[in-house]
Order: structure tokens, then C-alpha cells, then sequence
């Protein structure tokens, strides 16, 4: 067969198998325009699971008459206009390629009124055919209407799954474009029925319904919230307690600049923050955006933009990793909502409505929510910068704003003799001991009822704090061996090694010393006796996947946690009252203290109201 | 099938090859002891499948049997036992019974034919040591050897002979402990073995007959030791252990002589408040002064001084403590001399005025 050019519908069919790839990339796409298009309210009608119809209407600011042919031919876009607005990428899309490829493989209406527009026009496409440009009734915005998904591409209509699960599809992605623009109103119906509708949440107790509607009311119960701002990269968001971790890494919602990604970086990040305080199975739960400057990242990486590539990408990692350690490090005793209900209900994580039961449903592959690209939407090129700056406006509205010490709000405390606890209100949130029970547990009372510590668990929390604050301010004593130890790596791997420069904090001295070869002349003193091989590659692939490592640290602090379980108060072991109150206090001055170092709880709040329940009081 | 014995009789040779038997086994055979009953000669066999020890006793008995017994069971019933008993052993198809006196006890029986045997040793290289000689050469050195490395050459020691002088050696990767001793006569072949951890320590274990001579021989897979009745064989490690000699400092030329129980004592002081993980002191070598001092990570600190005589310029250099006073320890001199490089650089420790046993030890960055 001789080269030829292939015809422009064709073309658009191949963009299409790689941007659209079933009924929730295409809403994907439509959501993403209208969110660039800078709209208050987002409207999605879906038919049979999106495979019928999918209307999308916004009120944004519109297309004008004469852009509407425009804006469903092939790189086509009002999102960025050169080079350089590439490298600067603020909206969500920027190729110009999803309305044509949605209009290849399916018949799409597109109906705008542009701002400022006495009268709403459409065009309609079939077949990559535009029809002539027609009057049409709109009161304000965009509306496309697609239908007969995959029509004329039989293969992949085979690869459908059923109504329910491309419906499933489109709730999840639509639910975290929530999540992610909390000032925009959105509404998901099927089939004509209503599924959600959340309205536009611009006050704090809005955007925490909005969470408690998307996540479930036992997370928001269970989160704290978290704003870090220094040197151009802002996080904010929502951490969940330890307690309420996942079994499976599903409640973790992570956006940049607006955007939904799943990245290794800040995965890793998260995961070690949290690693001293969960179970090694469990995964954190949370919410968080990160704010940076779009020069700093590349979202042109990936055709569904899933991924993105940091530009400094140790920095983004530490400043992840800092800001939620410290974060996680401040959950105390009396922090928001470690008292009972969380508790109990961490370990039941019932759906408390149908709808949240949906929610509840782990999201779907987060790979197959597809690029946003917008055709020429009407707009003033100079508007893609609106919704960065809409995003970082609307954040502090979402996530700031509230206490960011919730140990101030610490409930204030019943105790033993009642008026110490007159005399020192709100201080002692753990209260005052009572009892020691089998010389395993601490009973205690606090104002809201009682309180049982695990003795060991929650003095090995404090040993190992105490340890870890000793520790971190010494350097990394190095040892140097007698005979280098040759470790065979791989040829990129001695790569690393010879350009990485921060082996000495690290307490190794390693040389390249042949191509695919190193030479350890020197291994941290504290941590010599064990296998040094196993660890240093452990290093060396982190520095190759992060540029840093902290695998060091983490052996010693799991050194040092050994060291701190055998340090401590054993079961059996009789405590005065004094003792016993001492424990309470150094619990509350301890951070991370509501884990012990395994990730299991060290204390359960047990309310009045509960044991009254215990008792059937009060009924 | 009866068999009458003291049991001291019994009991001396079990206790010498009990130490091949592990308390654990996944293989049951191995946690029994082997008796080969043979014209009046009983021959107990134990093994671990890397070292076999054997020790005999004369019997007084008409019947030729092999038989196996728990080991560990065994050892402790007759220890239990009072000292002059005599003990009757009588066999039947599966079980054993234990007699002495009143106390009676049935012990189950292994099959003789699983018992692992231990190939020939074809040995091509033989000497002869006294016992004592063997044992000082080997607990001079066996404390520098690396535990459960992965470098699993190093989880050994090497014996090296070369004409007539047979040298041991190990290292933890970190220190390195050589000794060497004097052989009567030259040996025809030089070579050098790895002779495993367990081994070194049941070696040193079982020369407890200072004047007795001991035959050593040595094949390319195994190192055996004769002496008396006693059979001691162990795998060696194949592998080829690190260059020792060019371990070795030479150009360590500020040497330092100090008290070796005096800074021992100082040392033991100043270790209680050293980092527990990594032991950390600091040595101060300066005019007629050594100070060592240490402080741990609750910031407390401890700090001594012993005599030195000491020519060169001032020094400080950190060391793991515990490697010091392991050296201190095993050197028996009165006097210890330190060959010191600069804080960096590998010290050497040994006896004054002898060149049969020194210890290089790496310094670590304090």
C-alpha cells in the first residue's frame, strides 16, 4: 500500500481511541471545559449509562456565533495561543482536541449563548459533518449534547462495560471534579432521575457538607483539616486520623492546581508521613490540593493527564511530606474528633444514606478519566488564567478558614475529684486516673465519660517520641569499613549514585567504581550490624525514582521504636495513681500519641451517653 | 539387647559432641545422638550436617548394634542422675529404656540408617598442635568474626599455613584480628581454609586437655581434628576470604603505649554512657594523657584519662568502644601499643615487642 495522508476524520477517530475512551471520559472532557469556561453551576444528564446521551450544560461564559464551527475542528483551542502558554498551562486543557474527537464517534449538538449575546446558536455534528449554524433557545453558557456514543466504532462499543458500571464511572469522576472546585454547583441525574445535586459551596459549613456528601459523614467527622503556605507551593486539604484508615488506597483524592493526578512523589510522600502512625496495611485517607506555580509542573505528559511531572520534584516531595508529617504529628488527645464516635465507627465505616453508599464505592481506575481539551471556547485568551486564580480564591474557602489547633477546642474535663476539674478546665482532655484494670489498662474519667489507655501502648509512643526527638538532633555517625564492599547495581543505578552529593548526611561514603559497580567505604555507625547491601539499594532506588531518600531515618526509627517497646512499662506492671496521671499528661504533651507505634490505638473515649446506652438509662 | 555403664562413663563423651546438635530441627534425625556399638567399643556420633563430632567409650558388651537416642533428653537424664549410678540400657524395636536405680525412662528410637554420615576426608594436608596452642590461636581471633553476613566468607575464620607458620584471622568487615602461632615443623603445602563460626567455637570448646596433641587435617571441603577418641569434622566455607595483608597499616608511625587493665577499666566507665546502638568514644591521644570520653543521646557524658606514653602530635579519634575493649581484652601483655595513622585512617592494636597477634580496628567519624 503506497503512504498517503489519512483523511481529517480519520485522524480524529485515532485521537479519539486515545482521549475518549468510554461514556466518563467524554463527560470528563465536557466538565473540563465548562470548569475553563468559567462556570458556576455544571449540569450532567446522562441516558443508559451515558452510552444514549450525555448533556453537559454550564453557564459559562459561552462560544460566539462565528467560533462555533471553529471549536469542533482539530486543534482548535482559546486555551493557550503559543510556546510559551504551553509552559504555563493554568487551565485544565489545552490540545483542542476533545470536541472533534467526541464529535467522530458520536453525534454532538453544541448550543452557546457567549456572554453579552442577544441569542443562542447551534451547530450539530454527524460523522465529522458539521451542519450549518442554526438559531437555538439558551439562556446563558454552553450545552453539548452527545449521543450514540461510539456509533460508528464497533470495537469499542463491544468493550462497554454494563449501564450500572460506565455510570459508576462518570459519578466517581464527576465526584472528584467536585471535590476539586468546591464554588462550582453540580448536579449528576440518570435516566431522568436525580442522582446529586451538590449547590455551589462558598462558606464553611457548605464545604462541609460537600465533603460529608462525597466522602461520608464518619471522614469529615474524622479529618482534620491542613493549610501549609510557604515559597510559592501551598497544600491544603483534609487529612483523615490514623484511626480511620483504608484497607485499600481508595479515599485518596489528590489535585494539582485543580487537576486530579495520581502521582508516585506525592504518593510516597503521603504514605511516609503517615507510616509511623498506621498499621503497615492500611492507607491513609484524604483530601488534599496542592497550589504551584503551573511554570513549575508539566501537565503535558500523559494524553488523559493523569500524571504530571514536577519540575523540582524533591522539593514538591518534602514540602509534601513536611507539611503533612507535622500535620499528622499534631493529632492529640481532645484533637477534633479522636473521642469515641470516631473510634467506633472507624471500625463499622457504615453508609449512613443510599446515595453516600455510592459514593462509598471505591473509585474507578483513575487512568481512565481523559484529558480535558477544549476547542475554541469564546473567551478572551487572557480568561485561562481565571480559573487558577479561581482555584487558589476558592481553597481557603474549602479547606482554610477553620481553627487550625483543634486541641483549643479540647473538651474540658470531669475528674476525680471534681474540683480540680473545676479549677483546670480544658486542659486535661485524657482526664484523671481512676483504676488500673488487670495491669494492662488505665481507666480514666473526662468530663464526656471514660477513658481506657493501653499502658504499654501508649508509653511506647512516648519512649519512642522521646527517643526520636534525642536522636534527630545528632548527625549520622558514620563508620567506615575496613574493606569496601563491592555491590553490583545496575548501569543507570551507579549512574545515580556517582551524581547524588548527599551520601555523607546519610552516613555512606559510596564511589562508582565501575560501570555497573559501587564501593561502600563507609555505612552509618547505628545501623552496621545489619545488611548493608539490602539497604543500599533500597537507597540507591529511591534516589533514582525521588532524588533523595530517607530510608536511613526510617531504619532507625525502626531501631529505635524496638528500642522503645522493650523501654517501656510492660502489662502487669502496678501503677500508682500518680504514675497513671503522669502517663494521661505525657500523652496529651506527646505527639502522634493516639497511635501506638504499630498504628493500633493507645486509648477509646467510652461517652456517658454510651454507657447510659450500655444500661438502657435515660430511655 | 542390654547395655550396663557408669554413667560418668557415659555422660563424658556425650557431653563433648552435644554441642553439634541444634535445639531446633526440621529434620528430627538430627536432634539425636548416633550409637554404633562394635566389639565392645561405643561410638557416639552427632551432627548438624556441617560439623560431625564423634567420641568412643569402651564397653562391656557381647552384641554389635546401631541405635539413636534424643540427644538433648539423654544428656540431661544422666546429668540429673546421682553421680555414682549405673545406668542400664535396654533396646527394643522402637523404644529405649533408661535405667538407674529407681528411675526408669522410655525414649523413643530413630532409625539408625537415616543418620546423616559425613564423606571421607580426604584430607591432603596434615600437622600436629598441642591443644593449648590450637585453642589460644583460635579464642584470640574467634571475636572479630562477622555473625550471619552476607558476605558469608566472612562468617568464619581463616586458617592459613605457610611452612611452618599457621595463622588465623577474621573480620566483621569493621576490625580485623589476626594471630599466628609456630608449627615444630614445616608443613610440605601452603593453604587457607574457612573454617565456619559454629565449628571455631565447638573447636575451642572441645581443647580441654591443654598437653594433648591434636591431629589436624585438611581436604578442600573439610577440616578434621583428632585427638584421643575424640573426631571433630566440619564443612568449610568456600569462598575466598579478603587479602588480610593489605589490611594491614604500615605507615602508622604515632604509636601511644598505655596500661592495658588501667584503660580496660576506663573504658568499662565510660561505656555506660555511650550511644547504646553504636557505642561511640572518643580517644585523645596527647603528650603523656589519653582521655577517652562518650556521651549518649540524653546528652549525658562521661570522661576518663589513663597514662600514655606518647611521642607523637595530639590526636582525637572515635571508635566503636565495644571493638577496643574486645582487643583489650584478649591481649593478655601488660602493656598495650596503639599505631596510630590520623582520625580517619585504620589504627592498630597489639602487645608491645611481639609480632604473633595484632588487631586493626576503623575508626568511626564522631
Amino acid at each position: 500500500m503506497p503512504i498517503q495522508q489519512l483523511p481529517d476524520h480519520l485522524v480524529n477517530q485515532i485521537a479519539a481511541g486515545e482521549v475518549i475512551e468510554r461514556p466518563s471520559s467524554v463527560v470528563k472532557e465536557l466538565v473540563e471545559n465548562s470548569v475553563d469556561a468559567g462556570a458556576t453551576d455544571i449540569r450532567v444528564d446522562i441516558e443508559q449509562g451515558g452510552v444514549k446521551r450525555i448533556t453537559v450544560t454550564d453557564n459559562g461564559c459561552g462560544i460566539p456565533a462565528d467560533q462555533l464551527t471553529l471549536a469542533l475542528t482539530r486543534h482548535a483551542t482559546s486555551k493557550i495561543s503559543s510556546l510559551d502558554d504551553l509552559q504555563y498551562v493554568a487551565s485544565m486543557g489545552f490540545r483542542g482536541e476533545a470536541l472533534p474527537s467526541i464529535a467522530s464517534v458520536a453525534m454532538l449538538t453544541l448550543t452557546s449563548r457567549a456572554e453579552g449575546a442577544d441569542q443562542a446558536f447551534e451547530v450539530h455534528a454527524k460523522h465529522g459533518n458539521l451542519s450549518d449554524i442554526r438559531p437555538a433557545a439558551l439562556a446563558a453558557g454552553t450545552r453539548i449534547d452527545v449521543a450514540d456514543l461510539f456509533f460508528n466504532v464497533p470495537a469499542r462499543r463491544k468493550f462497554m462495560k454494563t449501564e450500572r458500571t460506565e455510570f459508576q464511572q462518570i459519578d466517581q469522576m464527576l465526584k472528584r471534579t467536585a471535590l476539586a472546585f468546591p464554588h462550582i454547583a453540580v448536579s449528576l441525574r440518570h435516566n431522568g432521575k436525580v442522582s446529586w445535586q451538590l449547590p455551589a459551596a462558598n462558606t464553611q459549613s457548605l464545604v462541609q457538607q460537600r465533603l460529608k456528601k462525597l466522602l461520608g459523614d464518619v471522614f469529615v467527622d474524622n479529618a482534620e483539616q491542613i493549610s501549609v503556605d510557604t515559597n510559592g507551593l501551598k497544600i491544603e486539604g483534609w487529612l483523615a486520623q490514623p484511626a480511620f484508615s483504608r484497607s485499600q488506597a481508595d479515599m485518596q483524592y489528590f489535585f494539582v492546581n485543580g487537576r486530579a493526578v495520581r502521582d508516585k512523589v506525592i504518593q510516597h510522600a503521603v504514605k511516609r508521613a503517615y507510616a509511623d502512625v498506621l498499621y503497615h496495611d492500611r492507607h491513609p485517607a484524604f483530601v488534599l490540593s496542592l497550589g504551584i506555580d503551573p511554570a513549575e509542573v508539566d501537565v503535558n505528559v500523559h494524553p488523559a493527564k493523569a500524571e504530571v511531572r514536577f519540575r523540582r520534584s524533591s522539593d514538591v516531595h518534602q514540602f509534601i511530606y513536611g507539611s503533612v508529617h507535622r500535620a499528622v504529628a499534631e493529632f492529640k488527645p481532645g484533637g477534633a474528633d479522636v473521642s469515641s464516635p470516631g473510634f467506633m465507627r472507624s471500625t463499622v465505616e457504615q453508609p449512613s444514606s443510599p446515595m453516600q453508599e455510592r459514593f462509598d464505592t471505591p473509585p474507578g481506575n483513575h487512568g481512565e478519566q481523559t484529558g480535558s481539551t477544549a476547542s475554541s471556547w469564546g473567551r478572551p485568551p487572557l480568561s485561562s488564567q481565571l480559573d487558577l486564580r479561581q482555584v487558589n480564591e476558592a481553597m481557603p474557602a474549602l479547606y482554610g478558614g477553620m481553627p487550625s489547633a483543634p486541641l483549643a477546642d479540647a473538651p474540658s474535663v470531669a475528674t476525680d475529684p471534681e474540683d480540680i476539674a473545676r479549677s483546670a478546665p480544658q486542659s486535661h482532655p485524657l482526664g484523671y486516673a481512676v483504676a488500673q484494670l488487670h495491669g494492662v489498662f488505665v481507666l480514666a474519667q473526662n468530663e464526656q465519660g471514660m477513658v481506657i489507655v493501653d499502658m504499654h501502648a501508649a508509653h511506647e509512643r512516648i519512649t519512642y517520641e522521646r527517643l526520636k526527638s534525642q536522636w534527630s538532633e545528632a548527625r549520622v555517625i558514620s563508620q567506615p569499613l575496613l574493606m569496601p564492599e563491592l555491590i553490583h547495581v545496575a548501569e543507570s543505578e551507579a549512574n545515580a549514585v556517582e551524581q547524588f552529593d548527599q551520601w555523607s548526611p546519610l552516613g555512606f561514603e559510596v564511589d562508582r567504581s565501575g560501570l555497573s559497580s559501587v564501593k561502600v567505604r563507609a555505612v552509618p555507625a547505628v545501623l552496621a550490624k545489619g545488611s548493608i547491601e539490602g539497604l543500599l539499594r533500597d537507597v540507591i532506588a529511591d534516589i533514582v525514582e525521588l532524588d533523595a531518600s530517607d530510608r536511613v531515618e526510617q531504619r532507625i526509627d525502626e531501631l529505635l521504636s524496638t528500642m522503645a517497646c522493650h523501654g517501656s512499662v510492660r502489662a502487669n506492671r502496678k501503677l500508682g495513681i500518680d504514675e497513671m496521671n503522669q502517663l494521661l499528661r505525657d500523652m496529651e504533651h506527646t505527639e502522634r500519641s493516639s497511635q501506638c507505634n504499630h498504628g493500633r490505638p493507645t486509648w477509646v473515649q467510652l461517652s456517658m451517653h454510651q454507657l447510659d446506652g450500655l444500661f438502657n438509662r435515660g430511655k | 539387647m542390654k547395655l550396663s555403664i557408669a554413667k560418668n562413663d557415659l555422660l563424658r563423651p556425650l557431653n563433648r559432641v552435644i554441642g553439634a546438635v541444634e535445639r531446633r530441627n526440621t529434620l528430627p534425625v538430627l536432634g539425636t545422638v548416633l550409637f554404633q556399638l562394635n566389639q565392645g567399643l561405643l561410638e557416639l556420633t552427632t551432627t548438624d550436617t556441617e560439623i560431625e563430632l564423634k567420641d568412643s567409650v569402651q564397653v562391656d558388651a557381647d552384641f554389635d548394634f546401631e541405635w539413636t537416642l534424643p540427644a538433648r533428653k539423654l544428656f540431661d537424664i544422666l546429668r540429673s542422675l546421682p553421680d555414682d549410678s549405673t545406668v542400664n540400657i535396654s533396646l527394643a524395636e522402637t523404644k529405649a529404656t533408661v535405667q538407674a536405680g529407681r528411675a526408669k525412662f522410655t525414649l523413643s528410637m530413630l532409625s539408625a540408617a537415616d543418620f546423616p554420615k559425613t564423606d571421607s576426608v580426604g584430607a591432603s594436608t596434615r600437622f600436629d598442635i598441642v591443644q593449648e596452642d590450637l585453642k589460644r590461636l583460635f579464642s584470640r581471633v574467634d571475636f572479630s568474626m562477622a555473625q550471619q553476613d552476607v558476605r558469608y566468607y566472612l562468617n568464619g575464620l581463616l586458617l592459613e599455613i605457610e611452612g611452618d607458620v599457621l595463622a588465623a584471622v577474621s573480620t566483621d568487615g569493621h576490625r580485623l584480628s589476626y594471630a599466628k602461632h609456630q608449627l615444630p615443623a614445616m608443613v610440605a603445602e601452603a593453604k587457607q581454609v574457612i573454617i565456619p563460626n559454629k565449628g571455631v567455637r565447638e573447636l575451642i570448646r572441645l581443647m580441654d586437655d591443654p598437653a594433648t596433641s591434636a591431629q589436624i587435617s585438611l581436604s578442600d571441603q573439610h577440616i578434621q581434628m583428632r585427638s584421643g577418641s575424640l573426631c571433630f569434622t566440619s564443612k568449610l566455607i568456600d569462598g575466598k576470604f579478603p587479602d588480610y595483608r593489605r589490611v594491614m597499616p604500615l605507615d602508622n608511625d604515632r604509636i601511644g603505649t598505655v596500661d592495658r587493665n588501667a584503660l580496660l577499666a576506663a573504658l568499662n566507665r565510660v561505656q555506660i554512657l555511650s550511644n547504646e546502638k553504636f557505642n561511640g568514644v572518643r580517644l585523645q591521644f596527647a603528650g603523656d594523657q589519653l582521655s577517652v570520653q562518650a556521651n549518649n543521646p540524653e546528652q549525658e557524658q562521661a570522661e576518663d584519662a589513663v597514662e600514655l606514653n606518647y611521642s607523637g602530635e595530639a590526636l582525637e579519634i572515635g571508635f566503636n568502644i565495644r571493638y577496643i575493649i574486645d582487643v583489650l581484652k584478649v591481649i593478655q601483655s601488660e602493656t598495650v601499643e596503639f599505631k596510630l595513622g590520623d582520625s580517619n585512617a585504620s589504627v592498630l592494636v597489639l602487645p608491645p615487642g611481639v609480632d604473633d597477634v595484632k588487631f586493626v580496628v576503623m575508626p568511626i567519624r564522631l
